[in-house]
């Protein structure tokens, strides 16, 4: 992991290069170790096929761009761990970047559709007023609280227990604490999102390399196991009857990841689920069965999250809190229970760990089970 | 408000064409008759490829809906849009702004009408009102 947040002065291409470079190290692996490399761009661009040269990697035996959106960095840990299970390549590098902030301008702005005057579809949208992300995810939630009386200060449970997780992480971005009183008293961006409901903004990188059992053994770090995965794409249609904005992608992608695993929800120690915004951490613990559909708000207004909380989820604060690097966050955060290696905010079991990665509006899903190594 | 001004492309010439006339146009399937919405390539029920236009009644129902605040500027309160998901009477959906609604009075079910409004130099855009 690079420095994360409001760093400037580096682009995507360099942070990226900069991330491989200090996992080979976290590991004790040398560049030249590294056979395989997948590479996740962000806003910016600028991650690509390039690496290999920019690292000096040569003869590399898996090389590509993976771009599921949020879903990118499960995805990039599934077709590594196939590729080293299939013996095509045995280091495969996984890396996404990304540099949305620049020096004195907002940073909601980078997310924000710059469409003011434009062509096609996405012009329309942009006129009519759905101004990005930020209001397509406030049209999914408010279907949700439509169809099952979801409220704000339940999102705003959510964000409340993800900052006091924050304030344990030194990584993270936002470590003031803050109270539902806060979160109701924070702007509106798009009703019913406030502030306090979006994500922040980072720039940096973070590479993750994935390998043998055998050789993982043998490196620096204590081993975390690759034991189930899924994906899953809804493809929803936007017409009478479609589940979009009620049931996500998670609904399919948790359950073939646990069954590939051997174990069930219950097992699931830690939870590490993709928080661009408060809703979409309520949806998924209910697709995830963490709770019934529909009743994710009354399960999260229980104060069942935060660190004095049962259930942990979103460890180190979140995209909401401690850092935005895409599905990069929850996979950092879990690898560093995994491993043992996350001080204060350490679960004291973290055996097993749920990964979720959730791209574009609900629309790419990918769930990982991660475990410690007996 | 939102100021921008849109302009057709290969992909939207028909639907702005129809605007222009006052017209709300969906897609047909030439093989099951379903009505998809305007954006679609290929049927939402069997997935064919054969769509052609057909115009909308312009009815439907709000099935979702955000308040968009602008940044607030020059001592000005933040400007404040009501979007909205219109489920059309025929089952497509369309995102679209609703005006002639204050945000605090908008509500799941309200019946909306289609209406259409130009920005200076730019295609006419589907609106919704209470109908």
């Amino acid at each position: 992991m690079t420095a994360l947040g409001k760093v400037y002065g580096r682009s995507a291409g360099q942070f990226a290069a900069d991330a491989v470079r200090l996992a080979a190290d976290d590991a004790g692996l040398a560049l030249s170790d590294i056979d395989g490399l997948l590479t996740s761009s962000g806003l910016s661009g600028g991650v690509g096929l390039g690496l290999q040269r920019d690292l000096g990697l040569r003869d590399l035996r898996l090389l590509s761009q993976i771009q599921a959106y949020g879903s990118s960095a499960g995805a990039m840990v599934q077709y590594a761990s196939m590729a080293v299970a299939a013996g095509m390549a045995d280091v495969v590098a996984c890396v996404f970047a990304d540099t949305p902030l620049r020096e004195n301008r907002p940073g909601g702005s980078a997310y924000a559709d710059p469409s003011r005057a434009g062509r096609g579809w996405a012009a329309l949208m942009a006129a009519s007023g759905i101004v990005g992300a930020n209001t397509m995810y406030a049209l999914a939630a408010r279907r949700h609280m439509l169809a099952y009386g979801t409220t704000c200060e339940q999102l705003g449970m959510i964000a409340v227990a993800q900052r006091d997780w924050a304030a344990l992480n030194p990584l993270a971005q936002l470590r003031e604490p803050i109270s539902l009183d806060d979160y109701l008293g924070s702007r509106w961006i798009a009703e019913p999102f406030r502030l306090l409901d979006c994500c922040l903004i980072s720039n940096g990188g973070i590479a993750v390399i994935v390998t043998s059992a055998e050789r993982a053994a043998g490196l620096r770090q204590p081993p975390v196991r690759v034991l189930g995965w899924g994906q899953a794409h809804p493809g929803y249609t936007m017409a009478r009857g479609s589940d979009f904005g009620l049931i996500s992608g998670a609904a399919q992608s948790g359950p073939a990841a646990l069954k590939m695993a051997g174990v069930t929800l219950a097992d699931i120690d830690v939870a590490e689920l993709y928080d661009c915004y408060t809703y979409t951490v309520l949806i998924t613990l209910e697709d995830y069965g963490f709770c019934a559909k529909g009743e994710g708000g009354a399960f999260v207004q229980s104060g069942v999250l935060g660190p004095g909380g049962s259930v942990a989820v979103n460890t180190g604060g979140g995209q909401l809190s401690s850092y935005y690097m895409w599905g990069m966050t929850p996979l950092s955060e879990a690898v560093i229970q995994a491993r043992g290696q996350a001080g204060q905010r350490q679960r004291p079991r973290a055996e097993l760990v749920l990964v979720s990665g959730n791209g574009g509006v609900l629309d790419y899903h990918s769930t990982l089970v991660l475990g410690r190594d007996p | 408000m939102p100021a921008g001004a849109v302009q057709r492309d290969a992909d939207t010439a028909e639907f702005f064409a129809g605007t222009e006339r006052g017209e709300l146009l969906l897609r047909c399937c030439g093989s099951c008759g379903q009505l998809s919405r305007p954006q679609a390539r290929s049927c939402d029920r069997c997935r064919s490829a054969d769509l052609s236009w057909a115009p909308a009644a312009g009815q439907g129902t709000v099935i979702s809906w955000a308040v968009v605040h602008g940044r607030a500027a020059g001592g000005e309160p933040p400007t404040r849009t009501v979007v909205a998901i219109v489920e059309l009477d025929e089952g497509p959906w369309l995102h679209s702004r609703l005006a002639g609604v204050s945000p605090g009075s908008v509500s799941g079910g309200l019946r909306v009408t289609v209406g259409f409004e130009r920005a200076e130099g730019g295609e006419a855009i589907p609106v919704f009102r209470p109908a």
